[in-house]
């Protein structure tokens, strides 16, 4: 996917990518995601070319970390726990509710792209299990009632 | 006034922001402190030494309505001595509490120094510290470096974090004394971005550390966050991935040690291994025996916990922890993540030593530790970390790509009920495969989860295979859930709530039911019954 | 230099080299997937485990440094089993047809994929060649086979089979038959008894093995059923004689019209295959049947009566049933009836035949059955149809109704029996066939082999006794060499099934209709009625192969081991991980379902063809190898498809 950005946002790359040293490669893909919110396929190529790295070696590193993302977001990230604590205390019957709200699938963005939900492997907040996060902000011991409420903040 | 607010992610998460604003406001001095283990009771205040938990409003330990905690946790604090106590954002606390403290030691004493501390890596494998400096020391080179694995992944885990936000000057003293003493000019953390408090916390010690040239031209440290993935605690794959590439393992030899990050000997420790360091080099070799546990589950306390060595999980449980939560029954100890194993309730006197959880099955592991009761499923928990384990494979070896895979799917069946008859023996005999297989720990130790609950809770398994019911009544597609009329009071609340509309005239339709158990929680009565 | 223990030797090494280099210089054979010494290694694959003394871990021969001293065991039980673990996990998560279902269906296991190509890339002479490792009579079963194969050519799922039997014979029919030199006949001598395709196949295949072979033919002329069974129209009399001939020109000894027993020659020679086939036609059961107007199917296909201006009723649904009335067409017949018992759709016979019988005027009466044969005419039983049987036919039941034909022949094409008569020391089954070993054909006597019509199952097809003979003569070459006879080991093969839905994409290409004569015309006469695919017709044709049978199947690693270590993949059946589609490759057939993720194309173009254009994708159990579509340049080099392991990147020849 191409994400067809304005020029100056890939200006905002460029101290990044002109200070390239062999190794530097996954904080210049996170700085680009940073700036783009995730990683348009134009902005891979734009960095392969800039770096030299092979393209088939971006695409590899991309599609390893978990922290990428070639697919745009919605405007609020939720990373839901699936960490032991949290899965003992109940975690998917808050992702079963998370779903039935958002109307949408794990890494999809909901219609009025206010939302995207990932699960993530642990946040490390295991004594607020179950737990989320909602860009910066953690929300812990979460109930059917609570994930509603937090929601509708938003 | 002397006022120290609990700021790690937990208390943040539980509204310490808020209350530190308001004291603030209040025209008071307070200072963020990190983590002091008590997660389940943050917010927490201390002022003056009286400590104040799950504080919501500033008046009232102000004025004296609410009362301070009467004791602290039954813990014997080394790697989180700080946690909690000095403010992590303040080096001068650091140093006021014995940090940094000149070294009057050669290389060969500190080594020697911590052969006789007996320190063991607390990341999990559990090897001799000592030999793996010594190693890195020997190996020749005009470039050495010194790596922090800060990539704490064990789903259940968080003590590294806790150091991290609460303590970072240690870890950095750590790697200052492991660069002396290897002839390391460079160390890097590798630490994952899902936390941004201790990369934050990180790098403001870095620049203090550096304005009062403890880092500097000598040896200087810088962060690489972490990019997902698990697999990347392992040495190996932590270092493919410091180096930009995808973080697959490599073989092993060469081990680190002799050809590390950019093929250079490199010394790689944990967070929390380094954090013991400036202790021992400063009581001059004195063992480090503790071992920091997040306790989490079902339990009443739950937290971090640093307890000695050798004492037992029932004392952590109990002791520490404060038993089960809701009153109800100790089933088992999830110890060491996804590497690690259920010990049952029945072995809860095994005390907490290398050796002797490693006799069990389990693994002392980094150090999570996820209490279960009744209500929590064996085949679920096995499952549970198999789907982990096959989300966070390389996919790099047969053995873990697509054999944890199938144990996964073998796993998943018996939960949904069409277990078949030699499904048991199957697990068992994949598993040992695997685990013979498999090029890194990772993938090595997937099956322990499969093997340990099939050695002490095999019957568990029987019950999903041949009888087709869980007997925790965990596994959804084998509950069946059923209206006592007798204790029904009628009062609709099930009725509103059931989102699949399953509910006529108090009686739950089995063709419509969802099985999401909405019912059986909010019915007053205990009239919903589950089998 | 290091002094090691591997499987017991001693073994002397130089330092510094991996177990793996150690064995492969010592010939002991380690099995690896991912290992090349052209790259770095890697380790991924993990079936070069071995057992190293003192130690309970298995450790991975590529990289494991030998030191001295090692005692190292390579093949062990545990080893094995490991080994056998990798395989099979790789086999449940590989799809793929190691070998074509076309192939799968014949009888005798023809390599249809493999001549069907050559004939679309133009080089007949080869695909004639090539049949004739399996057959060596492509001009005349290509004539009258029905073709398994094409039942279950893919092809169908597009639109229609492929014309595989077509394009056999005209592969024999192009090019002039030319035979290698046979080698010496210092082997053995085998007598044949039977000059059928079986028989004479049997020859065949040993005198291409260097012994000495007689064939004894009770008729005056060799060829069997091919030549008294099968009609001039379908099959001309001439191209039969001309694959005969080149057979005999092998030097195989012929003897003709001489009825032997088993005792009259079994002393003379070192191995006797039984190949006499199935003449007796079987009994319709019903009454006047010994009347002198009720002939067999096959008798009449022999030696006709003049029935020319006469009413002839032919009983049957196969394919003697369908040659006999077309038979009698021609010979003049006033009106032939064929009397069926179920109907139309459950007939035996080839659909193409049983159309040319109704077009060239053949009556037919389904759901009829003999009840009373008089000398001119014919009581039928009317039936109908009921539950279907063990073969999915649905049984004809008998109704209360009757018609009666005027007839003066009642030909009984029901099927045929082998005549036991000169082989009775020969174990037979309760059927009345010979029981021969289903992968040697030995019989119960020592030496003496039995083939085709005659064993087990009874009367089959040509190309199932082509089958037998193959595996005979491997059985009759072992046994005279002195190493015992044995079959050859049933092999694990990776399968997968088809639905239209995976050829959505494929465009339609009809198959090519056979040209013949017009039905006026040819009933008149025996003149062949197919005249045959034009070399375009054919090539065209061929080229509608979907080549669904793995291009890398005899160089393939992971096969070879599978089959090495006795997989049995099935009880890891699971998931199978979604591939997504790759941009292309100059010159390479990319088969991803097929990748076992050993990564040596990965490590080949990036550290010795220093392209990089090849890269892991993805992570864990969905890991995919990509080309980085056209943003890195290939260098169009194609040793990824040469270091591939297994069929995933094979090379386009063009």
């Amino acid at each position: 996917m191409n994400c067809n950005c304005a020029e100056k946002l890939k200006q905002k790359l460029e101290p990044f990518l002109k200070n390239y040293t062999e190794g530097s490669l996954i904080p210049i893909l996170q700085k680009a995601q940073e700036v783009y919110g995730w990683l348009p396929d134009d902005v891979l190529e734009h960095i392969a070319r800039k770096t030299g790295v092979k393209p088939a070696k971006i695409i590899g590193v991309v599609s390893f970390y978990t922290q990428f993302r070639t697919k745009p977001v919605g405007k609020n990230l939720i990373l839901l726990c699936q960490g032991t604590a949290c899965h003992v205390n109940g975690s998917a019957e808050i992702e079963r509710v998370i779903r039935d709200i958002l109307k949408t699938e794990e890494g999809g963005i909901t219609e009025d792209g206010k939302f995207t939900y990932n699960n993530v492997a642990c946040l490390g907040c295991c004594s607020l299990a179950p737990a989320m996060m909602i860009g910066a902000r953690t929300f812990g011991k979460l109930t059917r009632e609570s994930v509603v409420e937090i929601l509708n903040e938003y | 006034m002397n006022i120290k607010v609990g700021m790690g992610s937990c208390g943040i998460a539980a509204g310490a922001g808020d209350i530190f604003y308001n004291l603030e406001k209040a025209g008071l001095k307070p200072a963020p402190v990190g983590c002091n283990g008590m997660c389940n009771l943050e917010p927490i205040v201390e002022i003056d030494g009286k400590m104040y938990t799950q504080v919501t409003d500033i008046d009232e330990i102000l004025n004296g309505t609410k009362l301070p905690l009467e004791t602290k946790q039954n813990q014997s604090r080394i790697a989180l001595r700080n946690c909690g106590n000095i403010n992590p954002e303040n080096i001068d606390e650091y140093i006021g509490s014995g940090g940094y403290a000149p070294l009057n030691l050669t290389p060969e004493e500190i080594i020697g120094q911590l052969k006789v501390s007996g320190l063991s890596g607390r990341g999990g494998a559990g090897f001799p510290t000592w030999f793996k400096w010594q190693a890195a020391r020997d190996s020749a080179g005009d470039k050495k470096y010194v790596i922090c694995n800060a990539d704490e992944g064990d789903p259940g885990a968080f003590m590294d974090r806790a150091i991290l936000e609460g303590d970072p000057h240690t870890v950095l003293e750590g790697m200052i004394i492991a660069a002396y003493a290897i002839g390391a000019d460079e160390g890097i953390i590798y630490v994952r971005a899902e936390y941004p408090l201790a990369i934050k916390r990180l790098e403001t010690a870095i620049e203090q550390a550096r304005e009062r040239s403890y880092l500097g031209d000598k040896f200087d440290i810088k962060i690489k966050a972490g990019a997902g993935a698990f697999v990347c605690g392992e040495e190996t794959a932590l270092i493919a991935s410091l180096e930009g590439e995808r973080g697959m393992p490599r073989l092993k030899p060469p081990f680190p040690a002799q050809k590390g990050f950019w093929g250079k000997p490199s010394n790689i420790n944990n967070v929390e291994t380094y954090a013991n360091i400036p202790w021992i080099i400063q009581n001059s070799g004195m063992a480090a025996n503790t071992k920091v546990f997040a306790l989490t589950g079902k339990i009443v306390k739950g937290g971090l916990a640093e307890v000695p060595m050798g004492c037992t999980i029932r004392e952590v449980v109990y002791d520490v922890g404060g038993g089960i939560t809701g009153g109800k029954e100790f089933k088992a100890v999830q110890m060491g993540g996804p590497s690690g194993g259920c010990i049952p309730a029945s072995l809860q006197d095994t005390p907490i030593t290398y050796e002797a959880l490693a006799a069990t099955g389990a693994i002392m592991g980094s150090g999570g530790m996820v209490v279960m009761d009744e209500s929590s499923c064996m085949v679920d928990m096995a499952r549970f970390f198999l789907d982990f384990t096959c989300k966070e494979s390389c996919g790099k070896c047969v053995h873990c790509r697509i054999g944890n895979r199938r144990l996964l799917e073998i796993l998943e069946r018996i939960c949904d009920g069409n277990g078949r008859e030699n499904d048991i023996d199957l697990l068992e005999e994949l598993s040992e495969e695997i685990k013979a297989g498999s090029l890194c720990a990772l993938g090595q130790t997937a099956p322990n989860p499969v093997l340990t609950t099939l050695k002490y809770f095999k019957n568990e398994y029987e019950d999903h295979i041949k009888n087709k019911k869980c007997p925790a009544k965990c596994c959804k597609p084998l509950l069946t859930f059923s209206i006592d009329l007798t204790k029904c009071k009628k009062c609709s609340l099930c009725v509103k709530r059931c989102a699949a509309d399953a509910i006529d005239d108090f009686t739950i339709i089995n063709e419509k039911c969802t099985k999401c158990g909405i019912c059986a929680d909010v019915c007053k009565f205990e009239a919903v019954n589950v089998t | 230099m290091i002094k090691l223990i591997i499987n017991n030797h001693k073994i002397n090494a130089e330092p510094g080299k991996t177990i793996l280099q150690i064995t492969q210089e010592n010939n002991i054979e380690i099995p690896t997937l991912c290992h090349d010494e052209r790259v770095e290694i890697f380790g991924s694959c993990g079936i070069c485990a071995v057992e190293i003394a003192g130690s309970p871990r298995l450790f991975r021969a590529c990289s494991t440094p030998a030191a001295d001293g090692m005692v190292i065991f390579t093949d062990t039980e545990r080893v094995r089993r490991n080994r056998r673990s990798v395989l099979e996990l790789l086999l449940s998560d590989h799809t793929g047809d190691c070998v074509a279902p076309c192939v799968l269906a014949c009888p005798a296991e023809t390599d249809c994929q493999g001549y069907v190509k050559l004939i679309a890339d133009g080089d007949y002479e080869g695909a004639r060649k090539f049949i004739m490792e399996t057959n060596p009579f492509p001009a005349s079963i290509g004539r009258v086979c029905p073709h398994p194969c094409e039942e279950e050519c893919r092809r169908t799922l597009v639109e229609e089979p492929v014309s595989i039997a077509a394009l056999k014979a005209f592969a024999g029919d192009f090019t002039p038959i030319g035979f290698a030199a046979p080698p010496p006949e210092e082997e053995g001598s085998v007598a044949v008894i039977g000059g059928g395709p079986g028989g004479l196949s049997a020859a065949y295949f040993l005198r291409l093995k260097g012994h000495s072979v007689t064939v004894y033919e009770a008729m005056p002329e060799m060829g069997g059923m091919l030549r008294y069974g099968i009609p001039e129209y379908r099959l001309p009399k001439a191209i039969l004689q001309k694959e005969i001939d080149a057979v005999e020109r092998m030097g195989v000894n012929f003897i003709n019209n001489k009825k032997v027993s088993l005792d009259d020659i079994k002393g003379d020679y070192d191995a006797v295959i039984i190949a006499v086939g199935a003449w007796v036609s079987s009994s319709m059961r019903c009454k006047g049947e010994e009347l002198g107007n009720v002939i067999g199917g096959i008798d009449f296909l022999r030696e006709p009566p003049i029935i020319s201006g006469k009413i002839v009723a032919v009983v049957g649904g196969g394919n003697t049933a369908m040659d006999t009335c077309r038979t009698a067409v021609r010979l003049g017949a006033e009106r032939v009836y064929n009397i069926y018992r179920r109907t139309r759709a459950e007939m035996p016979a080839e659909k193409i035949e049983i159309d040319e019988a109704e077009e060239e005027g053949v009556i037919f009466k389904f759901l009829a059955n003999p009840l009373e044969i008089s000398e001119n005419s014919i009581r039928l039983r009317i039936m109908e149809l009921g539950e279907p049987d063990k073969s999915g036919r649905r049984t004809p039941v008998e109704t209360d109704k009757e018609e009666t034909l005027a007839v003066d022949f009642v030909i009984s094409a029901i099927g045929q029996k082998l005549n036991p008569g000169g082989f009775e020391s020969i174990e037979l089954t309760n059927w009345g066939t010979i029981i021969a070993d289903s992968e040697t054909f030995c019989t119960n006597v020592q030496g003496v082999f039995a083939i085709g019509d005659a064993v087990n199952d009874g009367a089959g097809i040509a190309i199932t006794a082509i089958g037998h003979a193959k595996k005979a003569a491997e059985a009759v070459h072992g046994f005279l060499a002195g190493c015992g006879v044995s079959g050859t080991p049933q092999n694990y093969l990776a399968k997968t099934k088809k639905t239209p839905e995976d050829f959505i994409g494929e465009p339609k290409q009809n198959r090519a209709k056979m040209p013949h004569r017009c039905a006026s015309e040819r009933r008149g006469d025996f003149k062949e009625i197919n005249l045959g695919f034009t070399e375009e017709t054919a090539q065209k044709e061929a080229t509608r192969c979907l080549g669904c049978g793995c291009a890398d199947f005899h160089e393939c690693k992971l096969i070879r081991y599978a089959n090495q270590y006795d997989v049995k993949p099935e009880k890891y059946e699971g998931l199978i991980s979604k591939k997504t589609e790759n941009s292309p490759i100059p010159n390479v057939l990319q088969t991803p379902e097929k990748c076992i993720l050993c990564g040596l194309c990965v490590r080949l173009c990036e550290e010795e063809i220093k392209a990089g254009v090849l890269g892991f994708v993805g992570r864990g159990f969905g890991t995919q190898v990509k080309p980085a579509g056209d943003l890195t340049p290939c260098v169009s080099c194609g040793k990824c498809a040469e270091i591939c392991p297994t069929g995933a990147l094979t090379a386009i020849n063009n």
